[in-house]
């Protein structure tokens, strides 16, 4: 048994190289460094979320799946086969339905230039709403640049790495989107609280909100383009003493269902740090 | 140096799991701590020195993945597994409820870690969402596979790198 001395040795060096790299990385020094421990990291990561994915779709999809699964216990002798091949071809629907809904929305905003990039990963912390994409700063991908879906908005690229970014989602508590609505043509500042439920904040008293309408971008404050959805009103607080009315908001994204997203290459925001 | 050799890779493998597929199949908001629950197991194993490498390496894949400053978790891992470490030569190192009772606190502390830098860096912070949604979710999951992963880490360690006994 190696003695307890040269353990508090061991264990003080050990600290020393994880405070140095905090240190370097608040520095700004270890970025190179970082990229390339994710470059093959990106590639495992990516391997193992298309798979994933492919067998979640397969796993929640509805009853042909099982009917098919019946004819595999039938046909034993090719199931192995069958479910490689179902899974596959599952992924390639699957894929071909979202990037084809991905492409009718980017031809309705021809004013914006998009990007596609799988989503291969969460973040680790469970307290952080933030997810991982498949595509970094050699693709050209810039820190601040807005994520959608054709459902709406998703969030914005609040780190990039020269294969991967870091997307913070608009369901983070960080996150703040001035948005307006559509009818009612009333601001707001959309911000969601730690359980992920969105709240639109700062409305003003005279607007009459409607429960069911739309939410979009405002665009005000340069972090997001106008008028992209964001979700519709679930419901309205409005009390005579309060300065403000509140609106819950029903996400138009499906946060738990990202497999593909867009990033909107063309709009230059302001730095995050100018924002905040 | 075997032990390195695939311990790295499999901490890399782990990490990514627990970006790609255990974030999403958590339990109510909390989601296992794969590498911790691997960490702990390796050190009471009888390989504690090991495992405090272990855990800045592993550490440092969980810091990539995450939003959370580069470092901040390999720093508490190196911590946790160094304290760890003390409980090798006591006479109760063989009792059966100390691989979950040694999670269960190093959980507890890690997550309490975790919010303490989010809090740091300005994060949001809100102990009342916090504790039954993510924490005792994520605490109770660990547990749940403290004392498989302990067996499986013990099985290993006995067949593969078996101890050096000083004559």
């Amino acid at each position: 048994m190696r003695r307890p001395r040269n353990r508090v040795i061991l264990a003080g060096i050990l600290l020393m190289i994880a405070i140095g790299i905090l240190l370097l990385s608040v520095s700004g020094y270890l970025q190179p460094a970082e990229d390339l421990l994710l470059r093959p990291m990106v590639k495992v990561q990516s391997w193992i979320a298309i798979r994933y994915n492919a067998i979640r779709d397969v796993l929640t999809s509805p009853s042909d799946i099982s009917t098919l699964r019946q004819e595999n216990a039938i046909l034993e002798a090719e199931v192995a086969r069958l479910q490689q091949e179902i899974i596959s071809l599952q992924e390639q629907a699957t894929e071909a339905e979202i990037l084809s809904a991905l492409l009718n929305y980017a031809r309705s905003q021809p004013e914006n230039r998009y990007m596609a990039a799988n989503v291969i990963g969460q973040d680790v912390s469970p307290f952080l709403r933030s997810i991982w994409i498949g595509t970094g700063s050699e693709a050209g991908v810039v820190q601040g640049m807005p994520v959608v879906t054709e459902r709406g908005l998703v969030g914005r690229v609040a780190e990039v790495f020269a294969t991967i970014s870091r997307v913070q989602l608009i369901t983070d508590p960080e996150a703040a989107v001035n948005v307006e609505f559509q009818t009612s043509r009333a601001d707001g500042s959309l911000s969601a609280q730690l359980s992920g439920e969105l709240w639109v904040d700062l409305i003003s008293q005279d607007a009459d909100i409607n429960v069911n309408e739309l939410v979009l971008t405002s665009g005000l404050g340069g972090n997001f383009p106008a008028d992209i959805p964001v979700g519709s009103v679930l419901s309205v607080r409005k009390r005579d003493v309060d300065i403000f009315q509140q609106a819950v908001i029903e996400p138009s994204v499906n946060f738990a269902d990202l497999d593909i997203v867009l990033v909107i290459t063309n709009f230059q925001p302001l730095p995050i740090n100018q924002v905040q | 140096m075997m032990s390195y050799v695939i311990g790295v890779p499999t901490l890399l493998l782990l990490a990514v799991l627990q970006s790609t597929v255990f974030s999403e199949i958590g339990f109510l908001d909390g989601q296992p701590d794969l590498i911790l629950v691997i960490l702990i197991a390796w050190s009471l194993a009888g390989r504690a020195d090991e495992a405090m490498v272990f855990a800045l390496i592993g550490g440092i894949f969980l810091d990539l993945l995450s939003g959370t400053p580069f470092g901040a978790t390999a720093i508490i891992y190196v911590a946790a597994l160094y304290m760890i470490s003390l409980v090798e030569g006591q006479f109760w190192k063989g009792h059966f409820l100390l691989p979950p009772a040694i999670t269960l606190f190093t959980s507890l502390v890690i997550y309490a870690y975790s919010l303490g830098i989010l809090f740091l860096i300005g994060h949001p912070v809100d102990l009342s969402y916090a504790l039954p949604k993510v924490i005792l979710p994520g605490t109770f999951l660990n547990l749940l596979l403290a004392l498989p992963a302990y067996h499986l880490m013990s099985d290993l360690q006995e067949r593969y790198f078996p101890s050096e006994v000083d004559i």
